[in-house]
């Protein structure tokens, strides 16, 4: 009896927190379709924001961007962070596992300082050298930064999960560093290697903070057009770029949902 | 002997691209950064020679009027909304983190995903949510005012009270997460023998069940107090000036080029702040977990 109430309260607890962590996405969802600017009173529904964003083309640049940026980084992390996982696994019994702080700065950098350090740096090289003017390339380098970690920490999970004689096998066969690369390491790190390239895909996209400090005039991002139009006071559009936004979270979640019940992968 | 000496260059090989990314792209501009605080403030805000501690001094609230503590409230505030939204958190997500393990095994990541897949909508996105629910005339903002807990006219947002649940929203996944990894796990016989032995709820709480989620309570702490005390979008547009933190204080030195080296002083004492809490989570989570091990 007491624990039959216990649970109803426990159900209640259950569904107001699915209200408290969906009502701000669905606001924003249901306002992306009023007919008035307004995110207090509903005027009936229509499509004129989405009408006005694709005919504007700073925000249509501004896609653009976003994509670019996270598939261009993510793909130099995974390689760069895929080797260092591998390396660090290797180099375990090596001394050098002081290393391995060096991995976890860029993890718990606040990154307001992380963003800031490196527009001074890449002001003072521009300046300097004059080369890494701020702009998407210098926004591509800060992402692959932060990214690199969480894919070595991965592929360094994946390859500790192992068994260790599967390496002295390959080598007792007398593969070469490629052989190995390509017909042991590759096909078993798969996995880990295709979910650090989404975490990869979701930091860049999830990232405003140091994009914003790193970019340059001609390299907004969708998160940093938002964020100027708020701060202009320029709303309108603002919650029908969040919809899209929020609508590819959604397609993502329900692919990831359905490859995790498709694969045997625990 | 030369096996071993290929292998040496073969395995640097594969780690120096990521150290040299680290080094160059991270290490070396925080240096920079670091160096900065300790120039003078020339024109523009630019940092010039002589070398000196005006910055330090700045912050600390020393400037042409004398002393004030604007800036010392301001580091103050960070501490104080970090661990006020990481409690929340906490009393939000233990009875979450223990429905979900509750639950069939097949509905649980289904329900993690649930929790998640808010927290990957971009930061900004989120607190223009926030914003659209607590702006003044909405139905929410109706609510509070009617309970007497504004004024009309000025909703709850832009307020500290906007801020706190901007937080608690952005961090209740990394407090979930670590906190559900403590439950699967959880040793359900020493609960039981709690409850044998008469033991209230609270009783069973403390002494079967605390313990064995200490591990995820830390792992969680520390992903949660520690970037929320760096915080700065949600502080930006959630706080609307009044609830800002340290981080928009640094930010604003740089943004406007105000004074850099100010910036840099402040970036130095929110790097300082970070390994603090580090390192007072990482003692007293050895101190709470006695000998278990404790992820730190």
């Amino acid at each position: 009896m007491r624990r039959g109430a216990l649970n109803n309260g426990l159900r209640v607890f259950w569904y107001l927190l699915l209200v408290f962590l969906y009502a701000p996405l669905a606001v924003v969802v249901f306002f992306s379709f009023n007919a008035i600017n307004s995110s207090a009173r509903f005027a009936g529904f229509s499509l004129t924001w989405y009408e006005q964003l694709f005919s504007n083309d700073e925000i249509v640049d501004a896609l653009l961007n976003t994509v670019v940026l996270a598939l261009t980084s993510s793909l130099i992390a995974i390689v760069i962070g895929g080797m260092l996982g591998y390396g660090f696994y290797r180099y375990r019994l090596r001394r050098l596992s002081w290393l391995i702080w060096l991995i976890y700065l860029p993890m718990v950098m606040p990154d307001i300082i992380f963003g800031i350090a490196e527009m001074i740096f890449f002001i003072a090289i521009d300046r300097t050298l004059g080369i890494l003017a701020p702009g998407l390339g210098t926004m591509v380098i800060a992402h692959v930064t932060f990214q690199v970690p969480f894919v070595a920490l991965l592929v360094n999970a994946r390859l500790l999960a192992l068994d260790p004689q599967l390496f002295e096998a390959a080598q007792d066969l007398y593969a070469s560093p490629w052989q190995r690369a390509r017909f042991f390491l590759l096909p078993v790190l798969g996995p880990a290697i295709g979910s650090s390239f989404l975490l990869a895909l979701t930091l860049s996209i999830d990232d405003f903070v140091i994009s914003f400090f790193t970019a340059g005039p001609e390299s907004t991002t969708l998160p940093i057009y938002i964020w100027s139009a708020i701060k202009k006071g320029v709303t309108p559009e603002v919650n029908a770029i969040a919809t899209l936004m929020i609508g590819s979270v959604f397609i993502f979640a329900l692919i990831s949902l359905f490859a995790r019940k498709g694969s045997t992968q625990p | 002997m030369s096996s071993l000496r290929r292998d040496t260059r073969y395995l640097l090989a594969t780690t120096a691209p990521g150290v040299f990314f680290i080094v160059v792209f991270l290490v070396l501009p925080s240096a920079y950064l670091v160096g900065m605080a300790f120039l003078s403030n020339g024109p523009y805000g630019l940092p010039t020679p002589p070398v000196s501690l005006q910055a330090f001094r700045e912050l600390a609230g020393f400037g042409f009027l004398g002393w004030s503590p604007g800036n010392l409230y301001t580091l103050i505030r960070s501490v104080w909304q970090s661990l006020l939204a990481t409690a929340i958190v906490i009393l939000i997500a233990y009875p979450a983190a223990y429905i979900i393990s509750r639950q069939p095994a097949r509905w649980r990541p289904l329900m993690l995903l649930a929790i998640v897949v808010p927290s990957w909508t971009n930061q900004v996105i989120r607190s223009v949510g926030w914003m659209n629910i607590l702006a003044p005339g909405t139905p929410v903002s109706d609510v509070a005012v009617w309970v007497g807990l504004t004024e009309p006219q000025m909703g709850l947002f832009p307020s500290q009270f906007a801020v706190i649940v901007g937080l608690v929203y952005n961090f209740l996944p990394f407090m979930v997460l670590p906190l559900y990894a403590a439950f699967e796990r959880l040793d359900t016989e020493q609960v039981e023998a709690a409850r044998d032995l008469f033991a209230s709820p609270v009783g069973v709480f403390r002494h079967a069940v605390f313990p064995q989620t200490l591990p995820g309570l830390m792992a969680g702490t520390v992903l949660v107090a520690i970037p929320a005390f760096g915080m700065y979008v949600v502080t930006e547009l959630l706080g609307g000036g009044k609830a800002s933190m340290i981080g928009n204080l640094v930010a604003r030195q740089f943004v406007q080029a105000s004074n850099w080296p100010l910036g840099a002083a402040g970036a130095i004492i929110m790097i300082i702040v970070t390994l603090l809490g580090l390192k007072v989570l990482r003692d007293l989570g050895r101190r709470l977990g006695g000998d278990r091990e404790v992820l730190l």
